[in-house]
């Protein structure tokens, strides 16, 4: 019995040291070095963190357990970690906001299911568990996104959507270089993106291939969206229809005779033997008890 | 005897009774008026004003005792719900495709699907699996929810039209109409269909309940229940419940005339025709010419264990003689 | 020319049972008890829902629709041995035509009913009516056995005419009433020329016309399966194979009933041990034809063993319904062979036993061929409570099903306390031929 406790208790040990060193060489996150030094439009204070607490609790608790009381799946490999605690604290705002928009492994992406907006928020309440956390604030001045225009051009022997950005200062027309452009189209249910977000040139030039066989509505038409992403100028997002799907007009499933249709919809042989025979049988019966009858009239006389 | 006969004449005379039911509204309308003209002396102000938002989207305030509340009632409602379940969304073909290398057996599309539907915990429109094809092949979970077949078993054999196909590939049950045959549960490959045999769930809350052929609900004793692809949700613009409770994000969902699927749990939408092209996307027993609009991708590089736990019971539908 | 005390003789015979006498008020009390536990049973199910059955969503046919496959089976003997041997010439068997008509008759109207109890909303009956779809086998169900309960009646009563006539004269003792429901159903039957010519042109019409009808009934029925994707039922025999099961059931049906027929209503002298000689060879030809088929049906997948044919196959072959399987093919065919082929099983009372086991083997075949299948679908049934998984009817079940062979023994017993079971008509004329 003594001896069995010990074993049990060796191989405990032996496994939380196995576990704390699969921890420790939990793979790093990789950040593109553009994205490390991405900072938060918004500015950090009580009231960011209180809206972030919300969305950390509804996305990110279920794994991570509740912050600084380190009491997330333990389960799970690699262990969903304790956000409060250095691992993530020594992270830049750029990495956290990296590692929220692309996920790895058992941890999904919040980039189609969390606006911007939230996701800073939910960077604003992991730091506040960070006194010696000191925000460094992004350049981007909100109020100039509407000073930027975007201009499209399709091109329909190359299928290629050549973006020009610009935006019309006082002091006359500036290309945005180097600027994130993604493009997507309407979908149903969420925004289909259409090859990978790119930057612009040195001219504010984006240019998209855009695929040849997408379906539009009926007429060909579909909704681009187009989303540039500045650092001086914000975010911007412009929804234009645009002639450059493939018209699909396809029929109801329920178009054509089959058996499984409707009655009025049923397959001709069917139709056409099923009355023949209740026909014919029919008639025979009537012939039947019209001479039934008649052997009763002959009785009569 | 001919039914061939029997349905023209019922069609004219449901629309005979749809008129019926037009003008028998409409003399009710105006009998009130008579009778508002006749009680408008007598009625007096109480003082107590309220907010009235017309049609026409303007703000009115009035009088509390010279407001009538209008609403169809619940035979219209009903008509209306059927008509609508019947047609489907114009121009859509669903398509749901299934990552069988996300699944981890949570469970949570069961257990949202059995809320929405008012299913009792034996009773599932989407069922997780543990399948195992052969001895020497790994086992794995499959969510298996109906297979809304464009050339459906169940519809074909079904004597009342009371299960039917819609333009749009949803097969739906009309629990109104179903005689409880339970035809269809026998012609149905893939096991997708369960019956109520006792008294549903929640039978007498929903007794008042207008039934909605897109929800089927309230369910009815006697009738069968199937998996509807959420047609109420999709109406709405909102994945199925399975889809959207999902955490290990398995499901895409969407529209194969668009050709794209969002994903119930990231959210992200992808090219339908692409996602099949790149994961070996494949469908049910396709030997069987039923033509399904749910695909599977293969349980490769899963991204949880199959539990050992679970193995025994993947193994039991093997073949006796290959194990 | 036949004298006429022989006439008496004959007329008298044929009609003798036609009374109401104590052991048959004592006999429909029995089945009128029963039948009211059984409506009880019915009742509860109604009420309740079909929760009460050991039904559930896999095996969700069971003990109801196995007895509609035998109820229709056994109805189509009626085709058999009235139009097929009567219109080829084999005169022995036209005494027994009525008996097989009857069972005929009766079986396919209760079949109508079996299928009802099966239905989770009897009342919406009237959907198949108002929303029926032409392409559903159910539809062919309900439309052919309609006609075919129709034609049966009037294969019944047709040549009966002239029989209902023979009772008004000759049954005074009977209270008026009784005797004008004779009277208005025999139609003036005063055996004129033209009218033995329409009795006959008619009598031929019904009994050609009762040949693809009876055989699309039970083809009709086992395409209720055969339509389907399923193992076990996945079969394009199906429609022969079932056709030639219902005659087998069918002549142990007749046997069966002619034994009772012949010891209660004293019939020796009408219903011969020549006449059980024949049928006894007529059940093993036609078992002989249905062992083929059977063999047909297990031996093709059994062979190749596909994936699923092979759990099918193993299911019935050593699985959970091993016993049953064997039992039924061995005590319900294989031994009723053997054994009628020698002359002296061919009596009477042998042949009730061999009937009785016949029956029965008829019932638990369908059985067979209804549930295992369905216990053994494409996909693996999971997360469900254990009896979902295996069958087992219950006792509530059972009763409902009890009750239309109930009926069918009481419209039997009816029919043949209300008209001669053998055609007086016809033995006379029978009897002037032969002279």
């Amino acid at each position: 019995m003594f001896k069995e406790n010990i074993k049990l208790r060796l191989t405990a040990t032996f496994l939380i040291c196995f576990l704390f060193f699969l921890q420790l060489n939990a793979q790093r996150w990789d950040v593109p070095a553009d994205k490390k030094s991405k900072n938060s439009y918004i500015k950090f204070d009580g009231n960011t963190a209180k809206e972030g607490e919300a969305i950390f609790t509804k996305n990110c608790k279920s794994c991570h357990g509740d912050l600084g009381k380190s009491n997330g799946i333990k389960t799970m490999n690699p262990a969903p970690p304790d956000l409060s605690q250095a691992l993530t604290q020594e992270l830049t705002d750029g990495e956290l906001f990296y590692i929220l928009n692309t996920g790895r492994n058992a941890m999904p992406s919040f980039k189609n299911t969390l606006s911007e907006e939230e996701r800073w928020k939910a960077i604003s309440f992991i730091r506040s568990f960070n006194n010696k956390y000191v925000q460094v604030l992004s350049k981007t001045d909100p109020t100039k996104s509407k000073l930027v225009k975007i201009n499209c051009v399709f091109d329909s022997l190359s299928n290629k959507l050549k973006l020009n950005i610009i935006a019309n200062e006082k002091t006359g027309v500036i290309p945005l270089k180097d600027a994130e452009v993604s493009l997507f189209v309407t979908r149903y249910f969420g925004k289909l993106q259409i090859e990978k977000t790119i930057r612009t040139n040195a001219d504010g030039i984006a240019i998209f291939n855009f695929p040849k066989d997408l379906p539009g509505d009926k007429t060909g038409n579909v909704d681009v969206a187009i989303k540039v992403s500045d650092e001086l100028y914000g975010e911007i997002e412009s929804v234009n229809k645009f002639n450059i799907g493939i018209p699909t007009d396809k029929l109801g499933l329920t178009q054509n005779r089959a058996i499984w249709n409707i009655l009025k919809k049923a397959p001709w042989w069917i139709i056409i033997t099923y009355t023949s025979i209740v026909l014919t049988v029919g008639a025979f019966l009537l012939y039947i008890i019209f001479s039934l009858l008649k052997i009763r009239k002959l009785g009569e006389n | 005897m001919s039914e061939k006969e029997e349905n023209p004449k019922n069609k004219s005379r449901r629309e005979f009774i749809q008129q019926v039911g037009i003008v028998g509204v409409g003399s009710v309308l105006a009998g009130s008026a008579i009778l508002a003209g006749i009680n408008y002396d007598k009625k007096k102000s109480t003082g107590a004003r309220i907010k009235v938002l017309t049609a026409e989207n303007e703000l009115l305030e009035i009088d509390r005792n010279d407001a009538t509340k209008v609403g169809k009632s619940k035979a219209e409602n009903l008509t209306a719900l059927q008509k609508e379940g019947r047609e489907g969304i114009p121009g859509k073909r669903w398509v749901m495709v299934v990552d069988l290398s996300k699944c981890k057996n949570a469970r949570k599309c069961m257990s949202a699907c059995q809320g929405a539907h008012q299913l009792r915990p034996e009773q599932h429109h989407i069922n997780v699996l543990k399948m195992q094809e052969s001895k020497n092949t790994p086992p794995f979970y499959m969510a298996k929810p109906c297979q809304h077949c464009d050339n459906p078993p169940c519809v074909a054999v079904c004597p009342v039209d009371a299960t039917f196909k819609r333009p749009d590939g949803i097969v739906l049950i009309d629990n109104e109409r179903c005689i409880g045959c339970r035809f269809c549960i026998a012609a149905c490959p893939y096991s997708a269909r369960v019956f109520n045999w006792a008294e549903p769930l929640l039978a007498e809350e929903d007794k008042d309940k207008t039934y909605n052929v897109e929800l089927n609900v309230p369910q009815r004793k006697g009738t069968v229940s199937k998996c509807l692809f959420s047609a109420d949700r999709l109406r709405e613009g909102k994945m199925p419940y399975c889809v959207s409770a999902c955490p290990n994000g398995v499901y895409y969902f969407g529209d194969e005339n668009e050709d794209a699927v969002t994903n119930g749990t990231t959210k992200e939408t992808v090219r339908f025709s692409k996602l099949l092209e790149e994961n070996a996307g494949y469908r049910l027993m396709p030997e069987l010419g039923t033509k399904t609009r749910v695909y599977y991708l293969p349980a490769k590089n899963r991204t949880a264990p199959f539990q050992d736990k679970d193995k025994l019971e993947a193994e039991e539908h093997l073949d006796i003689n290959n194990s | 020319m036949l004298d006429q005390s022989k006439f008496d003789k004959i007329t008298s015979d044929l009609l003798k049972p036609i009374r109401i006498n104590h052991s048959f008020m004592v006999w429909m009390g029995f089945l009128g008890v029963s039948l009211i536990v059984c409506l009880y049973a019915y009742s509860v199910q109604l009420d309740k829902g079909m929760v009460v059955t050991g039904l559930r969503d896999y095996v969700s046919w069971g003990m109801y629709i196995s007895n509609f496959v035998f109820f229709v089976a056994t109805s189509l003997i009626g085709m058999l041995i009235s139009a097929v041997l009567g219109l080829s010439g084999e005169k022995w068997a036209s005494p027994l035509a009525r008996i097989a008509e009857i069972i005929a008759l009766a079986f396919a109207a209760v079949a109508g009913l079996v299928i009802i109890s099966d239905m989770g909303r009897p009342e919406r009956l009237i959907n198949v009516f108002l929303y029926g779809r032409i392409q559903s086998p159910i539809l062919w169900d309900v439309t052919v056995v309609t006609f075919y309960v129709l034609i049966s009646a009037l294969f019944l009563y047709v040549p009966l005419i002239p029989d209902l006539k023979i009772c008004y004269d000759k049954m005074n003792q009977l209270p008026a009433y009784k005797r004008n429901i004779y009277k208005v159903l025999s139609l003036n039957w005063i055996g004129s020329p033209e009218q033995i010519k329409i009795i006959k042109q008619s009598t031929r019409i019904l009994a050609i016309l009762i040949i693809p009808v009876a055989l699309a009934i039970h083809t009709v029925t086992s395409w209720l399966f055969a339509s389907t994707t399923r193992v076990g039922w996945d079969s394009s025999i199906f429609g022969p194979y079932f056709v030639t099961g219902a005659f087998v059931s069918g002549s142990a049906a007749v046997i069966i009933a002619m034994f009772f027929y012949r010891n209660n209503f004293k019939l020796q002298d009408y219903i011969t041990e020549k006449h059980f000689d024949k049928m006894g060879k007529l059940l093993v030809l036609v078992s002989l034809i249905y062992l083929y088929f059977t063999l047909n049906e297990y031996m093709v997948p059994g062979y190749k063993m596909k994936k699923f044919d092979a759990m099918h196959i193993h299911a019935l072959f050593t699985g959970t319904h091993a016993l049953l399987f064997w039992s039924v093919q061995i005590f319900g065919l294989v031994l009723p062979i053997v054994l009628l082929l020698f002359k002296k099983m061919r009596k009477p009372l042998p042949m009730l036993v061999v009937a009785l086991f016949v029956i029965c083997g008829a019932w638990l075949k369908r059985y067979i061929i209804v549930i295992p299948t369905q216990e053994h679908p494409f996909l693996p049934i999971q997360n469900v409570p254990m009896n979902f998984k295996i069958y087992t009817p219950s006792l509530t079940e059972s009763l409902i099903s009890l009750a239309p062979i109930i009926l069918v023994l009481i419209i039997i017993t009816i029919l043949s306390k209300v008209v001669p079971i053998i055609p007086v008509h016809e033995t006379i004329e029978h009897l002037e031929e032969t002279k």
